[in-house]
């Protein structure tokens, strides 16, 4: 038995994270907080407790109240996830230790330490101002993006969309009349892509929003072409075929909610090669609101999560 | 002469060895920095280079630096006026409340700024300088003075 497995150096006051099972594979779990249910200065003390002194100093030199909160919320939420999903012994939120690939996507970097295997644990997070999302998968990438369903966007949408978007999409999003439903369009669409770019993990330079395609297919009925969101190259208005080695749909996985009502959230995974089974097996998912040592509530199944796109299984 | 980038000196005091980092895309920086001691140089991808040099602990070598590199220091980052255009935007478009101070160094992330309103600050850029920024620069500028500096580079590229 490791004797490390049990030291506490967190603050007594905190109650221990209930302990979870990893998600299996074909699976996300997603965590949320909303920033304005946390208020209680304590709790946020406390919060700050788990950080890195960097990470502490970074929020420190943060200008204005609410963003401090947000940056501290975001980095407590980082780690109080990872720290629950806990194998042989508990892991402290405060001795995780983070990195950088060498795109820049934050990584978790487990220490070698006796008797601990590191866990095969990705997580992305995402935020906005009154939301904070952590995606949580296991062998796979992740990359999500969370955006408020009744946000303005300030530039005029065709433009935007002309400017960002693929050929298809741009032709898509101007049919679209009513301006409240295109921006709402504008918005899914821009969290599938910014979902994708994070997953793939190189930054936006390595794949530019223009040069791919995100299609939300119908179920066909000759069942040719599988429903779900798919991911093809900007140049190819058509569904793919699946011999093109160059074909982006098979790798990725993508899905799209509405959570709680006012955000709209994206998930791309990279499909697990390793399991077996038919290419368009739905995404297991669940979604968690969390006060880390407050509460979690599953609401997945609930009205609060809304699939709008992709196969998700709940 | 391409157009220096902000200078962050972490100045040695004397008597101690201790690295001295410069930033800049200045030939003309380098070449002077090559000649007065011993250089290492580094390039990014990016385009900005990283210069380091240790100081072998004389202190003569940061007092002859000091006033040089305080001299470059004030011609070296974007025009005032661009930076100050580039707050105004950023503050516009972020609804930040006025007496949140927003300068050079300010982090859009810090700000607040999520991928989607970067974007649209650099598209409002845009539209007051007349210009058009690559795609993917645009999504991965992070600082004010990032996007301040872009500006110059690109308006002085328009107008070669």
């Amino acid at each position: 038995m490791n004797i490390r497995c049990f030291q506490r150096n967190f603050s007594a006051a905190l109650p221990p994270l209930v302990p979870l099972q990893l998600p299996s594979p074909m699976e996300t779990h997603l965590w949320y907080i909303l920033p304005d249910e946390v208020k209680s200065v304590a709790l946020l003390n406390q919060y700050s407790e788990l950080l890195s002194p960097c990470e502490r100093e970074n929020v420190n030199r943060i200008c204005g109240d609410q963003l401090k909160k947000r940056a501290l919320l975001a980095r407590a939420l980082v780690r109080t996830t990872i720290a629950r999903y806990q194998m042989n012994c508990e892991i402290n939120p405060r001795s995780l230790k983070f990195r950088k690939n060498i795109y820049g996507k934050p990584e978790v970097e487990w220490q070698n330490e006796d008797n601990f295997s590191p866990l095969p644990l990705h997580f992305n997070i995402s935020h906005t101002t009154s939301m904070i999302a952590c995606g949580v998968t296991v062998n796979v990438p992740i990359g999500i993006d969370v955006e408020e369903k009744q946000r303005r966007i300030k530039n005029n949408i065709t433009a935007f969309a002309q400017r960002y978007f693929s050929p298809y999409e741009v032709k898509l999003l101007t049919a679209i009349s009513d301006p409240e439903v295109q921006c709402q369009e504008f918005i899914k669409l821009w969290t599938l892509k910014e979902a994708y770019v994070k997953a793939l993990g190189k930054g936006f330079s390595a794949v530019p929003f223009k040069t791919f395609t995100i299609q939300f297919r119908a179920p066909a009925i000759r069942n040719l072409h599988p429903p779900g969101i798919s991911v093809s190259e900007a140049s190819e208005e058509i569904v793919e075929s699946s011999n093109d080695p160059t074909n982006l749909t098979n790798n990725w996985q993508l899905a799209l909610l509405e959570v709680a009502g006012s955000h709209y959230a994206a998930i791309c995974m990279e499909r697990d090669k390793t399991v077996g089974g038919e290419a368009n097996m739905p995404m297991k998912l669940t979604v968690r609101k969390t006060i880390p040592f407050v509460e979690d509530v599953c609401i997945s199944g609930t009205d609060a999560v809304l699939a709008l796109g992709g196969i998700i299984e709940q | 002469m391409a157009i220096l980038k902000a200078l962050k000196l972490f100045a040695a005091t004397p008597y101690t060895s201790s690295p001295l980092i410069i930033e800049s895309d200045s030939r003309v920086a380098l070449s002077w920095l090559n000649s007065i001691g011993k250089t290492t140089a580094t390039t990014r991808v990016s385009g900005l280079k990283l210069v380091s040099f240790m100081n072998q602990g004389r202190s003569s070598l940061s007092f002859n630096l000091r006033p040089m590199l305080a001299l470059l220091r004030i011609s070296c980052a974007a025009k005032p006026e661009t930076v100050d255009k580039v707050c105004a935007i950023v503050r516009k478009q972020l609804a930040l409340p006025n007496d949140k101070p927003v300068t050079g160094d300010s982090k859009f992330a810090e700000l607040g700024a999520a991928s989607l309103d970067t974007v649209e600050i650099v598209m409002g850029l845009e539209e007051e300088f007349g210009i058009t920024v690559e795609e993917d620069n645009a999504q991965s500028i992070a600082t004010v003075q990032d996007a301040a500096d872009l500006i110059e580079k690109v308006c002085s590229e328009k107008s070669a």
